[in-house]
């Protein structure tokens, strides 16, 4: 490892001798007043360079070529300014402050010329969700939250923070939706890098893509895919931030990105903690105490053995804007986490007490990304990820346990252990994975003109899996398998822009590989008639193709007609193909993936802005369309006792409702959003429809945000927010007729849940200070049926920023 | 400020307005009005009818799969036996709470219902019902659950003692191997729970490690699953069905196509729950541990006990009073039934030693949810065993669910219907092999009946 960090080090030096340095452009934009301006357009005229400021008011251009140019900045309400500027061999770094005026002339003919990234992103015609972290990253909220709060995504958690999570996309939701990292699958980077660890200050914006994904996140993402992109400017940085609050959760980190501006050599690194003891309370049907006889009594508990940390963090050192890459990486990923498991996926009666997971991974990374590559118009797009995680399940508890936290007694009332010697029904376990993962993914695009984009996108996924446990026999250990998968898939994409940027298209095709092989140690004999163990290997190469597009097409200005459309599949995965060893499932090679037709049709209204009202609508309304379903068939008196089960194809399945969103807001003091989602859910089999129970099919959320200025000191900033979040009520089982009772035992009931949270920014803008309550009224919340989520909850974070050093 | 007050109040609007659209197709969903209980169950007649309560599993995601719900409607027996009537568990039932199908059982006189949940977050929970009549079920007694004994999943019976008791159980497995790594035994843990029905409350509770011989074990035979406990005719003791799997002893991997032993029941005293032992029959092969209805019963001083996937079709054995099985009794159900491949999936004797069976076979036609199901009158003592004719079968009308049969002196009721078709009660006279079709069974897509109680 030392070597190769050495040899990368050294090409770094060689390729940095005499590159040709682009120029960076930054500044802060501000009113008379002296208060930060955010969102103010800045743009390099006569070039496609732009940005939008922060909400520190600062803005920074990277890669501006040689040359002259005006910079122009305006922001509505405000009046337009514009300031020359040189980049030269001698000026490559430019500062430029500006403070703009209010405007006293017309309003409505102020217009902001270009669109910020989000608002590009949502245009394409894609049905995606741009999620900016900015504001988040200073509150006590973390990605999880940002991302259940989206128009169209469901996030069901078993229990607070660290606890599974389950991700829904207009109602298809588990292996169906893929989850990436910089288009990195997140099943690479393990469970201690997970959304429940990476704190959004990490996080430069979120991109969820519903049934329709486009080419350059190309996977087998039956029902759409949710992109993280991490922070990725080239700007040197420095910000930390700390909270704390109830059930002793503890969350920090650190980002730090340091650039010598002569070299371009860039070092950057993120780190991050977080702790919980979870210990929040619980009560309900399942929370009682047994007494003598099985006697029970109904208490409030604390849960007591559901604590969670993880640590991790992220390094890279490399060049950025230099001549030959804009962004040049070598990097190393270290991860670890810690998690108590309080219960199964039920809150029973008998609550685990130290049976808990662990997982750590470490993995080396390469980025490579540059825009114009030899010639104009040719990008090119590198992000790969090798190295190796472990998972270990550990549960050697016998003793039964009280939701007290204390040992439970049984009918005589004596301390008792399980018959199955363990938490959890199945035995003792230390159940370890080792798995090596790789991925990489390669995207390079070519603009013929501004009319024709060709680009083209691969990605390779592979993971080998070897199982292990210490507290089985050499033996049990020797005849275990191992599973390896590798994906390959590849596509390419035609960009169509005409009229006047009016219609918009891309035009896609995927092909998908995937090869799977199981080794099964086993007994033959040779021809000396002596046994001896062989692997037995099973293998199966898949090929399967998709299609589709996605079109936008801007009616009149700030009106835009969105479409898209796709035939995705998710191909199954290695449980589906070759069961569980150790399991009564076996290998099913000929499984067929599982397929969907996904079409979304959508408008998007503005952003108007009229007087200092400022607002935009979106809807889509969505099928899916899925076939082959994979699953495990019906137990019957002839496979009862068999070990022959395996995965099939059995029937289809459709998901159409609507999502709408509404953003609007007022003078930049005060912002208002609310999105509304609805889908019905259904699955055939044999003819017969059923709605799919368990689904919850409805929800909106709001959020109200007001801005004080100088409210206790002057250049100081308030910031107050308001969030509601409601799903409707929700059954565990089947509809039933309408006339049965007893239905209310499987009702997950409707949640409404309020958050409150202030954030202050000190007049520096270095220090933001933020108080949040969650679940204002301590309602008891479920996603899950019985499974109780956190109740009300106080938390304060700390946050310090610099941008310049 | 004001603006803002402005705003909230714009917000609260859409929000209501949200809602509005909500309730409006909330409406759209329900299209059928709830209509009020047609059955009135007060009957003027002086003599109380005893009451059949119906059980339906609804439809999960596979037809047949009974997971979406175990549905109970109780009707009197006079009208279980008007084939007038017309009975909808589906629309007006009361589901049982279990998040898979529910495990139920009656008392003998049909006036509680006793279900231990089955799986979920309240698997094992045990509630008591007193029935009366239609979609009413009053649950009496306070909760107990045996999830701590026998886990959330639990295999339970009610024992033939006056409606006392029930008995769950459980079994644990574990390999084990020498100082060299090498394969010697599974460990089979049995735990043994039993429930004081009445007074809701756990009676006894005990474990043991139950070995078969040095040679089965050494062949890496062991006790995989145990279920349906019965006492013997002296109270004395209590029978557990087994199911035996196989590890190949140079790998310590399951085995599959081996050799199926003698059938095995684990003996324990009663009630005391200690010294077990392990009997084993010569005359049948196969599992005695059944799947969902009671799978053995006392008659006549000696225990019937069915088995299941044995090679040469299923046996009824006998386990006389000494507590061994009488290898002297051979009732073969190929033989009996001139069919192969014979599987009793449930089946309930009368007081008089004749009894009804469910079963399929090798010819049974590939239904929707597996083999079709038939029923057969059995005689115990003459170990003769009739195709019932008078039942009608569909290909789709399958009995691996079937829990519940009710006798009433020498009649036995049971419930008949396809997956997804409407079927009926049908009450066979014992005595005569007469069979009288009973109320109508309203079915719904997907579902299936699955006895009565």
């Amino acid at each position: 490892m030392k070597k190769f960090f050495t040899a990368v080090l050294f090409f770094m030096y060689i390729f940095v001798q005499g590159q040709q340095i682009l120029g960076t452009v930054s500044g802060t934009v501000q009113d008379t007043s002296g208060d930060p301006l955010p969102f103010a357009s800045v743009l390099v005229e006569r070039s496609k360079l732009g940005v939008l400021t922060d909400e520190n008011g600062f803005y920074s251009i990277n890669k501006v070529p040689k040359g002259k140019y005006n910079l122009v900045v305006s922001f509505v309400g405000y009046g337009t300014r514009s300031v020359p500027f040189e980049i030269s061999d001698r000026n490559s770094r430019v500062s430029l402050n500006f403070t703009l005026q209010e405007s006293t002339e017309n309003l409505d003919e102020v217009t902001i010329n270009g669109k910020s990234k989000e608002t590009k992103l949502e245009t394409k015609g894609f049905a995606v969700s741009a999620i900016k972290t900015e504001e988040a990253s200073l509150r006590n909220i973390q990605t999880n939250e940002l991302l259940n709060t989206t128009v169209g995504v469901k996030i069901r958690q078993n229990g607070g923070l660290g606890s599974d999570v389950t991700y829904s996309l207009n109602g298809l939701s588990g292996n169906s939706v893929r989850i990436f990292i910089d288009g990195i699958p997140i099943s690479t980077y393990g469970n201690s890098f997970n959304l429940n660890s990476i704190p959004p200050s990490m996080i430069k914006n979120i991109e969820v893509y519903k049934g329709v994904v486009p080419g350059y996140l190309a996977d087998d993402a039956l029902g759409g895919a949710i992109n993280i992109v991490l922070h990725n400017d080239a700007k040197t940085n420095f910000n930390a931030s700390v909270s704390y609050g109830s059930f002793n959760t503890v969350q920090a980190s650190v980002n730090g990105l340091y650039r010598f501006d002569k070299s371009g050599l860039t070092v950057k690194a993120s780190l991050f903690h977080n702790y919980s003891d979870n210990d929040y309370k619980v009560s309900g049907r399942s929370v009682v105490v047994t007494g003598l006889g099985g006697v029970q009594t109904p208490i409030t508990a604390r849960r007591f053995n559901d604590a969670y940390r993880s640590t991790g963090g992220k390094a890279e050192i490399g060049y950025t804007d230099v001549k030959w890459a804009d962004q040049f990486f070598v990097g190393i990923t270290g991860s670890d986490d810690y998690k108590e498991v309080q219960h199964g996926a039920f809150m029973t009666i008998t609550p685990y007490k130290d049976r808990f997971l662990e997982s750590d991974a470490l993995l080396g990374s390469l980025t490579y990304q540059k825009k114009d590559l030899f010639t104009k118009g040719l990008d090119v797009n590198v992000n790969g990820l090798y190295g190796k995680r472990n998972r270990v399940v550990n549960d050697t508890v016998s003793w039964a346990y009280s939701w007290t936290g204390e040992r439970a007694i049984d009918f005589r009332g004596d301390e008792y252990q399980y018959t199955w010697r363990s938490q959890q029904e199945g035995g003792p376990t230390l159940a370890k994975i080792k798995r090596n993962v790789a991925s990489i993914r390669t995207g390079v695009s070519y603009a013929i003109n501004n009319h024709h984009k060709i680009s083209a996108n691969h990605v390779y996924s592979g993971i080998d899996r070897e199982d292990s446990d210490p507290l089985q026999s050499v033996l049990e250990n020797t005849f275990l398998g191992t599973r390896d998968l590798k994906k390959n898939i590849y596509s390419l994409t035609y960009e169509l822009t005409a009229f006047d940027e009016k219609l918009k298209t891309s035009l896609f095709g995927k092909h998908y590989q995937q090869k799977t092989t199981s080794v099964d140690p086993a007994i033959e004999t040779d021809e000396n008639g002596n046994d001896v163990i062989v692997d037995e290997i099973v293998s199966s190469n898949k090929n399967y193709d998709g299609y589709g597009f996605a079109a936008s097409y801007e009616i009149v200005p700030n009106i835009t007609l969105l479409a898209s459309a796709e035939k995705a599949i998710r191909l199954p995965d290695e449980t589906e193909i070759f069961g569980n060893d150790g399991d009564n499932v076996v290998a099913n090679s000929s499984i067929d993936p599982e397929s969907s037709e996904n079409f979304n049709l959508g408008f998007r209204f503005g952003n108007f802005n009229i007087k200092k009202h400022d607002f935009t609508i979106s809807t889509n309304v969505f099928t899916r369309n899925i076939k082959d379903r994979i699953g495990l068939p019906i137990e019957t008196s002839l496979n009862v006792d068999d070990e022959l089960i395996v995965y099939v194809n059995q029937g289809s399945g459709t998901s159409k409702g609507f999502d709408a969103q509404l953003n609007y807001s007022y003078d930049n003091n005060f912002g208002l959003n609310f999105n509304i989602s609805r889908y019905d859910l259904k699955i055939e089999n044999q003819g017969i429809e059923i709605d799919v129970p368990n689904t919850p099919f409805f929800t909106m959320n709001g959020g109200l945000r007001y801005s004080f200025k100088d409210l206790i000191q002057k250049k100081s900033r308030l910031n107050a927010f308001y969030n509601l979040y409601f799903t409707d009520e929700f059954s565990f089982l089947t509809a039933q007729g309408s006339n049965t009772v007893g239905n209310e035992f499987f009702s997950v009931p409707q949640q409404i849940s309020q958050d409150f949270g202030l954030s202050y920014a000190f007049p520096n803008n270095r220090f933001i200070v933020s108080f949040d309550i969650k679940n204002i009224f301590d309602e008891p919340v479920y996603d899950n049926l019985s499974v109780q989520k956190p109740g009300r909850a106080f938390y304060l974070k700390l946050n310090y920023a610099i941008n310049k050093f | 400020m004001k603006r803002t007050f402005l705003n909230l109040k714009t917000f609260a609007a859409i929000i209501f307005t949200a809602g509005l659209m909500t309730a409006c197709s909330n409406e759209d969903d329900t299209v059928v009005t709830p209509e009020p209980d047609t059955e009135e169950p007060e009957t003027e007649e002086p003599v109380e009818p005893r009451w059949i309560t119906v059980a339906a599993a609804k439809m999960g995601e596979d037809p047949g799969d009974g997971n979406g719900g175990t549905l109970i409607y109780s009707v009197t027996s006079e009208d279980a036996k008007n084939p007038t009537v017309s009975i909808e568990p589906f629309e007006n039932g009361f589901i049982a709470p279990s998040n898979r199908t529910a495990r139920l059982q009656s008392s003998e006189d049909g006036k509680t219902i006793f279900n231990i949940s089955y799986a979920g977050d309240t698997g094992g929970n045990y509630t008591k019902y007193t029935v009366e009549g239609g979609q009413t079920f009053t649950p009496s007694g306070s909760e107990v659950s045996i999830a701590p004994y026998v886990g959330t999943a639990p295999r339970w019976i009610k024992l033939f003692d006056g409606d006392q008791t029930g008995a769950a159980v459980y079994v644990n497995n574990e390999n084990e191997f020498d100082e060299n790594d090498a394969y010697t035994r599974t460990e089979a843990t049995i735990g043994v729970v039993t429930l004081d029905l009445v007074n809701s409350s756990i009676k006894e509770f005990q474990e043991h490690s139950v070995p078969l011989s040095a040679e089965e074990e050494a062949a890496g035979y062991y006790i995989s699953r145990i279920d349906m406990p019965t006492l013997n005719a002296a109270g004395d003791k209590l029978y557990i069905g087994a199911r035996l799997n196989k590890v190949d002893p140079a790998t310590a991997e399951s085995d599959s196509d081996f050799e199926i032993l003698g059938s095995k029941t684990i003996i324990l005293d009663y009630p005391s729950l200690l010294n077990p032992s392990v009997i084993t029959s010569t005359v049948g092969h196969g599992n005695t541990n059944g799947y969902r209805s009671i799978n053995s019963f006392e008659y006549n001083g000696s225990v019937y006990q069915a088995n299941q996937s044995d090679p040469e079709g299923s046996y009824i054995l006998k386990i006389d009073s000494d507590n061994e099985y009488d290898d002297t009794y051979d009732f073969n159900l190929d033989d009996a039934l001139g069919v192969e491949g014979a599987y009793i999936l449930a089946w309930r004797p009368a007081a008089n030693g004749k009894a009804v069976l469910a079963y399929r076979h090798d010819g049974s036609a590939e239904g929707v949810a597996g083999p079709q199901g038939f029923f057969a009158l059995v005689d115990l003592n003459a170990k003769t065993a009739v195709k019932i004719e008078d039942i009608p079968y569909d290909p789709d009308f399958y009995l691996f669910q079937y829990q519940g049969f009710v006798v009433e002196g020498t009649e036995i009721y049971l419930t008949q219907g396809a997956v997804g078709q409407n079927g009926n009660i049908y009450v066979v006279e014992t005595e005569t092999g007469a069979v009288t079709k009973g109320a109508e069974l309203v079915n719904v897509a997907g579902s299936h009946f699955i006895g009565v109680f």
